[in-house]
């Protein structure tokens, strides 16, 4: 029996390996404007991931 | 660390560290609940007792299922030591002296005078003035100069009522777009508007040329109406939103946000994304205010219960409108688990006041929108660049380890430690936290993974 469902995640400890490029947007810029979270943003380096 | 937390009927456990969420049955989230406490003989044991009057849970099963857990550990899923303390700062020394992004305030001044602004009805705490062509011409030179070999630039109009300046702005793009094929960049540009002053030529220029537009709309006409007035107190709701429909329809695909503000007087905020939904509105962002406390706007610790409970629905209206193929984005629920940021954007903060500035009318610089107006806070000028290292280095060094409070928070990762402007006006430190918001913060995120999981299961 299966008791666990693992969704397909970014694995953050193997970006640590190839990320960091800095492209990304700002964090508020593009809506909030009045609070903090990365959470929504798209990282911007294809080949990274 | 782990995160584990009951929603929309599943069980989500969260492996901090690695980024892995998986789903998983009550066997599985008690043993993950007991597994760092006891021995695997003592979790077995207790789990028997819990489900001795379940037949289809056998000693075995259980015992399967802690095997799982272990695999899942082994193959760092579960239970990842964090181990990126080492790497904060990291993303910032490696861009140190780069900026990419500037918010151009090129109007302090308002056709609106909504008593919960921020801005304090666009001013700042200072005197009405719009940004000279010059002025902002100067302020992109600065951007190219300082951006390094970064190629999207982004830059914000912003206000005040960046509209009160519309023929500044159109002259700032097309100067923007005259230059950034020989300098090898590529401008990104985002209005923000309160709609008023929107025409046609505003429509067709922005829907061109803006990669982004945030329309502020509060929802109910009798909410938006509350605070969203004109200097002789009448509502703008009826001038606005037949603006914003025409704008929206027009804008095709492109990005666009209807972005309100929540208040005390509206912690039941679902009513209002509602009503965007049936005014054709479908990408959506709903903030809590950002006042001083004691105004009459800020939301109490009573209201956090209701404001928590709206997340939750939210949610649950997200899944039922994707049932009816009527999908709809909610800006703080949009997560992308196999594609989102890496580590390094995760720990190292927004990027104000580094990577992030906000220009006055006048051209002074400020590491954000948020503190234009506090003289303390002043970076330098757009001529000069800048000259106040110390605040300079306060924000560069602002990430989620600097935080003492954010240690043990399961949400650091997905917040990277806050804004530093809630922070600041809560606590008096850019590295304080401003613990209300992050009660909300980590509300928003459990919803926004457990809708990303109910789509991803397809359920």
């Amino acid at each position: 029996m299966k008791h666990i469902k693992t969704i397909e995640t970014r694995n953050l400890c193997k970006s640590a390996k190839n990320g960091g490029c800095g492209e990304c947007q700002t964090s508020c810029q593009s809506a909030c404007k009045t609070s903090c979270g990365i959470a929504n943003q798209e990282c911007e380096n294809k080949e990274s991931k | 660390m782990i995160h584990q937390y009951k929603l929309g009927g599943y069980n989500i456990v969260l492996d901090i560290c690695s980024g892995a969420v998986h789903v998983v049955d009550d066997v599985a989230y008690d043993i993950i609940a007991d597994f760092e406490n006891k021995d695997k003989a003592e979790i077995i044991s207790s789990l028997c007792e819990k489900y001795k009057d379940e037949d289809d849970i056998t000693k075995e099963d259980i015992a399967e299922c802690y095997k799982q857990v272990v695999s899942l550990k082994e193959s760092g899923k579960l239970f990842t030591p964090d181990s990126f303390r080492p790497m904060a700062g990291e993303l910032k020394r490696k861009t140190s002296g780069v900026i990419k992004a500037l918010c151009l305030h090129v109007a302090h001044s308002c056709n609106l005078n909504c008593a919960y602004c921020f801005a304090a009805q666009g001013k700042y705490q200072g005197e009405r003035a719009l940004m000279s062509f010059e002025t902002g011409k100067r302020a992109l030179d600065f951007l190219i100069e300082n951006s390094g070999s970064r190629r999207n630039l982004e830059v914000d109009f912003f206000g005040g009522e960046p509209l009160m300046n519309w023929d500044v702005v159109k002259k700032l793009v097309e100067y923007a777009r005259s230059i950034e094929k020989e300098k090898g960049k590529n401008f990104r540009f985002t209005l923000t508007t309160n709609g008023v002053n929107i025409d046609d030529d505003v429509i067709e220029f922005s829907n061109r040329e803006m990669s982004n537009v945030v329309l502020s709309l509060d929802g109910r006409k009798e909410v938006h109406d509350r605070y969203r007035v004109d200097y002789s107190g009448k509502g703008s709701w009826d001038l606005i939103v037949p603006k914003f429909q025409k704008f929206v329809k027009e804008r095709g695909n492109k990005n666009y946000y209807m972005r309100g503000t929540f208040t005390h007087a509206n912690p039941d905020f679902l009513e209002d994304i509602k009503q965007m939904l049936s005014l054709g509105f479908t990408e959506l962002s709903m903030e809590p205010v950002v006042c001083a406390s004691g105004a009459p706007s800020v939301l109490t610790e009573e209201d956090k219960e209701v404001v928590l409970s709206q997340y939750e629905k939210l949610a649950e209206l997200m899944l039922e409108k994707d049932k009816e193929g009527k999908s709809f984005t909610f800006y703080h629920y949009m997560i992308d688990l196999k594609g989102g940021p890496c580590i390094y954007k995760r720990i190292s903060g927004c990027g104000s006041g580094t990577e992030y500035m906000a220009v006055t009318p006048w051209g002074d610089l400020y590491p954000c929108h948020q503190f234009v107006g506090d003289e303390k806070f002043r970076l330098g000028d757009i001529w000069h660049g800048v000259s106040n290292i110390g605040i300079q280095d306060e924000f560069a060094a602002c990430n989620v380890y600097a935080r003492e409070d954010c240690h043990d928070c399961w949400a650091k990762l997905y917040c990277s430690g806050g804004c530093a402007a809630n922070a600041y006006h809560s606590t008096g430190s850019v590295t304080g936290v401003y613990k209300y918001g992050c009660d909300l913060f980590r509300k928003r995120m459990e919803c926004a993974i457990m809708v990303a999981v109910a789509r991803e299961l397809g359920e």
